[in-house]
């Protein structure tokens, strides 16, 4: 087994990853102390999914926005379940990120006098995100990968699978990896390891997440007795294409789309975000403006009553950006006119593009400090993986590409302060548990096969998770997917891998990946079951439990892992030092919260 | 659109399997498919359904992450942008072109790397005239007419398909190829750097621009029309003026 | 990373370009140069025999108007066509034509070129008329 020494190592290529290990580096120089960094992901960094991210990143830029206004959006948007601590230092620090990216080469679009144009988002108060076209995420992961190249401190295992961390006594001292190519593993011996292995969104069977966002970081953790933390929150992005649920960003709608049900009607004015805007001028936090939590469940509603239309077998509502005109929409939106034209043949130029909601994002993830450092010394976790505690119960869109840099870099930064002030442990420590990871590849691969094709339990646990934590939660249906996930994952213990080679074996990398998703779908559904209340992107039909309650569930859910045993949940205060719960409000009825 | 199965389709798969046989062997598979179907589902279909050793690279589903390239009849394709109702008859798919083959469809992609991280692909500007400070932070200037030079050469998703199209590759592989190429050419068109000499030295040189003699393949099978062939001869130009500039000032 | 990590492939085999249509044409550009070469030849003969004055320049015009000599300048003709219709299409790619901070089209440095094939056939046409008269 290949044994490296590193100061610092980072799991997960993207976004956070390879801001964290710049700012390591660029921590380092500070400090005087040379130090090594490993950077380790499944993939090529560019085949990160920050690479799908589309509409932007947002930062207090104009004279008119101010810290107050971005956090007060945040705080809100999150249904007041969000850490305030940490969102004040996230709006405080968002512009110098995006103006660093920008200093690094990201090709942000501009305004004619060569600044940086910003464009409205959903449940911000003003125009404060940063884009790229409709390409931010690909431009962003692109520059920080390229601008990664500068530093030679960055040693990349590209397509190296993170099988385990290695940790002592509460302690983190390396990571066990598998070399995709060979099937070798690999012991990396580490002062500090970052976490940035991105959302879990392949848990359920509709989304518009990569293949790759199996949540693999958070179940490491997970497993490690790190909490998850506020699992049960989990965001539909309104407009996915139906059939792949691939992204329509939500840029069309900061651009001036609308949205209307079969009837042609603007239906989100019925639902709490009216009145209806004129056509072409779009208003903060009004209508098609409002937060993503709201818009998808107004299509439930939409969908119950019957006002949906049909797109194959998909219930759809209609995205129209026609008024918007071919060249505005070439220049702002290219890849979305490209998606659709490719993927159900619809030209946006010419016709209303069908959508429907899908799964899109985890706003709950490893619990950390406001460090990023987590409960086991000398983890860090930063980006979707991580519940730094920014979301709360819903993300605002473009807050969490911000997120990436503030809290990669820091992530970076702390990881590599610790690095200068410790000592490697001993490397048979690590050995004991490379062997372990050994046996438990060879039993999976052992040639014994199994009567039981796993991938049919992946697509009953999929399957199981939207039908309990979809878009509206009830308590028998919650019941039923965490009795379904429990019994997959005391069947997962039997199951063995056809693939028996060590070359480049997605199937085993797959049935992997599909042990982590089991754990955090645990997580998720008893989270969810427990939290009786709705809020954000978190709304049971129950009875009692329609409206949120304060007194009981201004709470952040915890769940600890347990091993083969039922997993245990706790709560956890928030932190509401600044902004005491208020009701949240949209459209007319959030003026009072206008300034 | 239809989604409904409206058939079955024969794809042909090359196969590769190091640890079991020596040789390549060609595999073929029955599917349904129905007018969405992209080569990709396809594949997954076969993974998930008939044969779970079939390995390949695959992730965003969407044509951005450049993870899926495979030949499809001889061309370059990302798997999840190509739709099998564009094919009649037999589809062959094999691993990209001009790269070593690891397993099945997937390649050995690091010389591809080494290309990309050659050419220094980043800004480079060693004395700007506000550097950046995260106290003051402060954008450089770059007019949508400035950003517009080099916006289309910053588009490429590095899947690598340039490379299995091009036959320079194919013949030397040391030749920094398409897609390193015009990453050089969107820095060195960027306002905002200014390293393009820097960049020259690998640029102008037999395995830089040089080698490149317009077939201009790599354009016709671009998923993103990025254009490297316009951008690789661009920096012939841009080589060729930086040469006798040289020459001139001794 | 280490340049001597990665594999090498052996490079391509001679009949590399006969695998694909679009190679075929490519080399069918490239190959353009062997027509045009007999046709430069002729050329210059041409003028060596003008030197030598009214007995060599009549064998050289009867050795012009042999029907394969014919042909071959035809030929050459044609693919000097050709390969000015690829070079036309490629040459705004190469050398992007930018007013007031905006490209031009690409048909546009197209039609562009041609027009000034025709100026300058018209201009020779004209010359020779007037010679001529």
């Amino acid at each position: 087994m290949q044994q490296r020494d590193f100061d610092i190592v980072i799991v997960g290529g993207g976004g956070a990853g390879l801001r964290a290990a710049i700012g390591a580096a660029e921590q380092a120089k500070e400090q005087n102390t040379p130090q090594r960094i490993a950077l380790l992901s499944k993939v090529y960094p560019m085949r990160s999914h920050t690479v799908a991210a589309e509409g932007g990143a947002a930062a207090v830029t104009s004279a008119e926005d101010s810290h107050q206004a971005h956090f007060d959006d945040t705080v809100s948007g999150g249904d007041w379940l969000v850490e305030q601590g940490v969102a004040d230092y996230f709006v405080h620090h968002a512009y110098q990120e995006l103006v660093q990216m920008e200093r690094w080469g990201c090709p942000w679009s501009r305004k004619d006098d060569g600044q940086v144009q910003v464009r409205r988002f959903g449940g911000m108060k003003t125009a404060r995100t940063w884009f790229a076209a409709d390409k931010t995420g690909f431009h962003m992961l692109h520059t920080l990968f390229q601008t990664s190249l500068k530093y030679p401190e960055i040693e990349r295992f590209d397509e190296y699978f993170v099988l385990d961390l290695a940790v002592h006594e509460g302690t983190v001292i390396g990571v066990i990896a598998l070399q995709i190519a060979t099937g070798e593993l690999i012991l990396l011996r580490a002062k500090a390891v970052v976490l940035a292995t991105g959302g879990a969104g392949r848990l359920f069977r509709f989304n518009t997440n990569a293949g790759i966002v199996t949540g693999d970081g958070m179940a490491m953790a997970y497993r490690h007795g790190v909490a998850l933390r506020d699992m049960e929150f989990v965001q539909y992005h309104p407009t996915g294409l139906p059939g792949s649920g691939i992204l329509i960003t939500e840029a069309c709608r900061g651009e001036g789309g609308i949205l209307l049900n079969k009837d042609g009607y603007r239906y989100l004015q019925d639902y709490g975000l009216g009145p209806e805007t004129p056509l072409g001028k779009p208003e903060n936090k009004y209508m098609e403006l409002g937060p993503r939590d709201k818009l998808s469940q107004a299509f439930w509603q939409e969908q119950q009553a019957g006002r949906t239309g049909k797109f194959g077998d998909s219930d759809v509502v209609y995205l129209d950006l026609r008024h918007l005109g071919e060249k505005y929409i070439l220049e702002r939106l290219p890849f979305i006119c490209e998606l659709a034209k490719a993927y159900i043949n619809v030209d946006p130029v010419k016709e209303p593009i069908p959508i429907r909601p899908a799964v899109h994002y985890t706003m709950g993830g490893i619990e950390t400090d406001p460090q990023c450092e987590t409960s086991i010394a000398g983890l860090y976790a930063a980006g979707e993986c991580a519940s730094v505690g920014l979301h709360g119960a819903n993300r605002l869109g473009s807050n969490s590409l911000t997120e990436l840099l503030v809290f990669g870099r820091l992530a970076g930064e702390q990881a590599s302060q610790r690095a200068a002030q410790t000592e490697w442990a001993d490397m048979h420590l690590l050995e004991a548990q490379g062997d372990r990871q050994l046996a438990k590849l060879s039993r999976l691969c052992d040639g014994a096969g199994s009567d039981e094709n796993w991938v049919e339990h992946k697509h009953a646990m999929v399957q199981a998770m939207e039908n309990g934590c979809g878009i509206y939660r009830t308590e028998a249906s919650m019941r039923q997917s965490l009795e379904t996930i429990r019994q997959l994952r005391a069947r997962y213990e039997k199951v063995r891998v056809n693939d028996t080679s060590k070359i480049f074996n997605t199937e085993l990398l797959e049935f992997i990946e599909f042990g982590y998703g089991l754990d955090i779908a645990e997580a998720s559904c008893l989270s969810a079951l427990e939290r009786r209340e709705s809020r954000g992107a978190h709304q049971r039909l129950d009875d009692g439990m329609q409206k949120r309650d304060d007194v009981n569930y201004l709470k952040h859910s915890q769940v600890f892992y347990q091993g083969e045993a039922n997993a245990e949940l706790h709560w956890q205060d928030v932190d509401v030092r600044f902004s005491a719960p208020a009701e949240r409000a949209y459209g007319d009825a959030g003026k009072g919260g206008k300034v | 659109m239809n989604t409904q199965q409206i058939s079955t389709k024969q794809v042909s798969v090359k196969r590769y399997l190091p640890d079991s046989s020596a040789e390549p062997f060609w595999q073929q598979y029955e599917l349904p498919v129905d007018d969405s179907t992209s080569l990709l589902d396809a594949l997954n279909h076969i993974k998930e359904q008939l044969d779970s050793t079939l390995s390949y690279r695959w992730s965003c589903r969407m044509a951005i992450c450049g993870s899926c390239g495979v030949m499809v009849n001889g061309i370059p394709k990302l798997g999840c942008k190509t739709f099998l109702r564009d094919y009649e008859g037999d589809i062959r798919i094999e691993p990209l072109a001009h790269f070593p083959v690891q397993r099945d469809l997937v390649v050995d992609m690091e010389i591809f790397l080494e290309h990309l991280a050659a050419v220094k692909p980043y800004l480079i500007d060693d004395n700007p005239v506000k550097p950046y400070d995260p106290k003051t932070p402060e954008t450089y200037q770059q007019t949508p007419e400035q950003l517009e030079r080099y916006k289309q050469f910053a588009n490429c998703i590095n899947c690598g398909l340039c490379y299995s199209a091009c036959p320079q590759f194919g013949l030397n592989q040391e030749f920094l190829g398409p897609a390193a190429l015009t990453l050089a050419h969107r820095y060195n068109l960027d306002s905002r750097d200014h390293g393009k000499k820097e960049r020259m030295a690998e640029l102008n040189r037999h395995d830089g621009v040089w080698s490149c003699t317009f077939v201009g393949f790599c354009s016709q099978v671009c998923p993103k029309h990025v254009d490297p062939a316009a951008a690789v001869n661009q920096g012939k130009v841009e080589a060729a003026k930086h040469t006798l500039i040289a020459l001139f000032k001794g | 990373m280490d340049k001597s990590s990665s594999q090498r492939l052996p490079p391509l085999k001679r009949n590399w370009w006969l695998k694909h249509r679009f190679f075929k044409l490519y080399m069918l550009r490239e190959a353009t140069v062997l027509p045009l070469v007999f046709f430069t030849l002729c050329f210059l003969a041409g003028m060596v025999a003008l030197l030598q004055g009214a007995d060599s320049w009549q064998g050289w015009i009867a050795f012009m108007g042999s029907p394969i000599v014919l042909l071959l300048n035809l030929l050459a003709l044609a693919a000097s066509l050709f390969h000015a219709a690829t070079f036309f299409v490629l040459f705004p790619r190469v050398m992007p034509i930018r007013i007031a901070g905006h490209s031009l089209p690409d048909q546009v440095t197209v039609a562009g070129q041609w027009a000034g094939v025709v100026v300058v056939a018209l201009l020779f046409f004209w010359l020779l008329v007037r010679s001529g008269a």
